[in-house]
């Protein structure tokens, strides 16, 4: 693993009596898209107030390039781009003047880097038009163009999805994954959107109730040998038990029509083989892999609000 | 690291690319043509244009503080309504030089409103009652309308430098007030209603004989009683106002850089 750009360590959040974050301990390299999942409530939005210093922490410290967010804020900051929550900008500017707005806080960023930022957004069309005219989309766009104009390290979006249409889906994600390989900066996602972040990230940390649960890889975990839940069509269920119960494995029956095994690559070639020695007619054969929603709500017990 | 001035660029920015701005500086201006129409067509020119500016400036300026109070109170307020805060302050500037960005343009804009203040009224009143005026104050008129100094024209100048010096004090209270509760219409109701209403009662406060009452802000707001042609006999002399003033400024801006330094921002 690389060297981790961002550090949390032993993060806690406390607003009257109430443990908002408990104890948050994260590393994240660059060139890694690292997906921050949880329930609504369970203090994802505060965690990233956090590490861009909206909200003071409690307890621990962030650390962002080794400088200290509590201490070092304006050093740390400058390698954060953001999106908190919504991309709110000013509504009575154009797209352009509010670029131009960020732009001048941080010295070094030339018209140049607007426009070619306004150009990686694809909203060269209507730039000069107030953002009172846009979309959500569109302004999700605008929030993006503004996070990265100053090339960061860190790239931190909350629920960036929100709002985009597929099409505006698939583009941001495959954006981001560019970002990530080719400009190896590290980019932290919040969503509840499982199925996206299983998309969009290489690992996923699951919090629930302000504490961390489980971080988890996603990338190349199919190519590595797991054993699966397999289901196989066929046409008696029964004969197909006892035709692999004699090659040595532990069918169940799944319904009226199937039987299930755990079993791996090679277990799934050598059940076939079997079941067609024994004359067993297969309709299909399919890997059940466990969705990254189930994991989760697995590992978060169903529960909603924590 | 950065430059300040392109902090105070951005505030300019919001505040000259909105309508309303222009709005507030066309409405002085109309009001100071208006009014001097309107005296010109009931009063003829038998008049000074220096005491019609006089009178015009008296007027106007309240309204002027109302539109810069306006001004000042929404800056902070507006940018935790529309949530904008939370990508302002993700740079890498601190948020006391934000804020006082925010405080310097606001500054800008009130002397922006004055110097068009004075600009308007006294080009208005030239061409309305100066130009080959036959009327031309004599020793006695000079001396009622603008005592102690060297000629109308510094006296209004220096009309407007005290007005510009409380106006200063109130549109600190009004962005502290908008700062702290990140309310516009609070600090605007809050802000007016203490100047305006307060002032009202200001006179009958006066003849009580509390020590306190001395201390009060408001007792010192109205600056222009020390060159005006009424000098109020109630002992209290310029320095000792602006050393109040000057401590409840000090108090204000200690406690706006405070609050707002300090806030968890979860808007």
């Amino acid at each position: 693993m690389a060297q981790p750009v961002v550090r949390l360590q032993n993060v806690s959040k406390r607003i009257g009596g109430r443990t908002i974050i408990d104890r948050l301990t994260l590393d994240l390299p660059l060139g890694e898209v690292f997906g921050f999942l949880g329930p609504n409530g369970s203090g994802k939005t505060t965690t990233i107030r956090m590490m861009v210093g909206l909200m003071s922490m409690t307890e621990g410290d962030i650390w962002i390039n080794g400088h200290s967010i509590a201490k070092e804020y304006e050093k740390a900051i400058r390698y954060v781009g953001a999106i908190v929550e919504n991309p709110e900008m000013y509504k009575y500017l154009s797209g352009y003047d509010n670029l131009m707005h960020y732009a001048r806080m941080i010295p070094g960023i030339t018209e140049h880097r607007v426009h070619e930022v306004v150009k990686l957004v694809g909203l060269e069309g209507r730039i000069q038009d107030k953002v009172r005219t846009y979309s959500l989309g569109m302004r999700q766009r605008l929030g993006v163009a503004q996070a990265i104009l100053h090339k960061p390290q860190l790239l931190i979006l909350d629920e960036p999805t929100n709002g985009l249409d597929p099409a505006g889906i698939r583009e941001l994600r495959d954006y981001l994954r560019l970002l990530a390989k080719e400009e190896g900066i590290a980019i932290f996602v919040s969503s509840h959107l499982l199925s996206e972040m299983e998309l969009m990230c290489d690992r996923v940390a699951i919090i629930q109730g302000g504490k961390l649960i489980d971080v988890r890889t996603i990338r190349g975990a199919e190519s590595r040998a797991e054993t699966a839940r397999v289901i196989i069509e066929v046409d008696r269920p029964q004969g197909a038990i006892e035709a692999l119960q004699a090659s040595g494995l532990a069918p169940v029956q799944e319904g009226e029509q199937a039987i299930a095994i755990e079993t791996d690559r090679e277990g799934i070639a050598a059940a076939n083989a079997a079941l067609v020695a024994g004359g067993i007619k297969v309709y299909g054969i399919r890997a059940h892999v466990k969705s990254l929603e189930d994991q989760f709500l697995e590992v978060t017990g169903g529960e909603s609000i924590g | 690291m950065g430059n300040f001035l392109q902090l105070v660029h951005n505030e300019n920015i919001k505040i000259y690319k909105r309508a309303r701005s222009w709005v507030m500086l066309g409405i002085l201006v109309a009001s100071a043509i208006l009014i001097s129409i309107l005296w010109l067509s009931f009063g003829g020119r038998d008049t000074s244009m220096w005491e019609v500016m006089s009178t015009e400036s008296m007027i106007l300026f309240m309204l002027l503080t109302i539109f810069a109070v306006v001004i000042a109170a929404s800056s902070v307020a507006e940018e935790f309504a529309s949530g904008t805060i939370k990508l302002l302050l993700i740079r890498p500037w601190s948020r006391s030089k934000i804020l006082l960005s925010k405080y310097v343009s606001i500054m800008l804009f009130a002397v922006l409103l004055a110097a068009v203040l004075f600009a308007s009224t006294w080009l208005i009143n030239w061409i309305c009652f100066g130009i080959n005026s036959a009327v031309s104050l004599d020793e006695t008129q000079q001396m009622l309308l603008f005592p102690g100094s060297s000629g109308p024209f510094a006296y209004m100048l220096m009309y407007y430098g005290m007005k510009l010096l409380s106006l200063a004090v109130t549109l600190t209270l009004a962005f502290m007030i908008s700062t702290i509760f990140r309310s516009g219409a609070l600090a605007i109701g809050l802000s007016l209603f203490l100047l305006l209403g307060v002032n009202n009662f200001v006179l009958l406060l006066g003849y009580l004989e509390y020590e306190w009452i001395d201390y009060l802000l408001f007792m010192h707001l109205d600056l222009t009683k020390y060159i005006g042609a009424t000098r109020l006999e109630d002992g209290s002399n310029l320095w000792f106002s602006l050393g109040i003033l000057g401590a409840y400024y000090v108090i204000f801006v200690a406690l706006t850089w405070y609050v707002f330094n300090k806030r968890d921002v979860a808007a």
